[in-house]
């Protein structure tokens, strides 16, 4: 590793831009396994409340869950962070908005959580 | 040239004179707007999946509409593209292959491309 070039916005703290760049292929790796095991060896596809059920029996298909929630959230949120950057916006309202962002953030990896913990214990 | 101005705004319309890379960068802004709004909608609808067979099952069966499907085919377009050129990003942000950033964003549309039109097979024509 050379040197980390930062080709976001400049105001985004470099520790945001790691994030994003770490998640991603985190993300990447997670969905591929989620695409295959989905589509490819569940034979009709999970598309049966019964099929998922089944499928969440399994304790690393929770837990596999859960994590990917946790980045996907993390790493869209962040990135909505970056775009917002963009438009120039005050320290007022960007504080506003990083507590917004906080708020939904926390909201949706709980309620993701608690949504693979009641299917898996369904 | 890059103060903010009203006409400068028109320029944003403007597909002349962009570099190959900026084209890369407004689309993945545009998947990531769209990422994150069914990543929202993916979330809300699994939460039938917490009211029981009969929620789930109802829901599935009004998702087999083609519409449905092409929005699917449009996230699963956008996941592909955003994540191979997000890839691209990670590794020259790095400082990995620095000199051959043209290289990899070639390699990564064309890759995304070819993977679009496999899903879309599968999707549209059963394998």
């Amino acid at each position: 590793m050379t040197q980390i070039s930062h080709p976001s916005n400049p105001k985004e703290p470099l520790g945001l831009w790691l994030f994003k760049i770490i998640t991603g292929p985190i993300i990447l790796v997670i969905l591929t396994i989620h695409f295959l095991v989905n589509h490819l060896l569940a034979p009709n596809g999970l598309l049966t409340y019964a099929e998922v059920i089944a499928y969440y029996k399994n304790p690393i298909v929770p837990i596999m869950e859960i994590i990917f929630v946790c980045f996907a959230v993390a790493h869209s949120l962040t990135g909505l962070r970056g775009i917002v950057l963009d438009l120039n916006p005050s320290q007022r309202i960007l504080r506003i908005f990083d507590w917004l962002l906080l708020i939904l953030g926390s909201t949706a990896i709980l309620y993701g959580i608690w949504l693979a913990l009641t299917i898996a214990s369904a | 040239m890059n103060q903010p101005s009203p006409r400068n705004i028109l320029r944003w319309f403007d597909p002349r004179h962009r570099q190959p890379g900026t084209w890369a960068f407004i689309l993945n802004r545009i998947t990531a707007l769209g990422l994150t709004l069914y990543l929202a909608m993916h979330l809300i609808v699994l939460g039938k999946l917490a009211q029981g067979p009969a929620a789930y099952d109802s829901f599935v069966a009004l998702a087999h509409s083609p519409l449905v499907k092409i929005g699917e085919m449009l996230v699963i377009a956008a996941g592909i593209l955003h994540g191979l050129n997000g890839l691209r990003v990670a590794i020259t942000s790095l400082g990995f292959a620095t000199r051959y950033q043209r290289q990899l964003l070639w390699a990564s549309t064309i890759l995304s491309g070819i993977l679009i039109l496999i899903f879309a097979r599968a999707m549209f024509l059963g394998g």
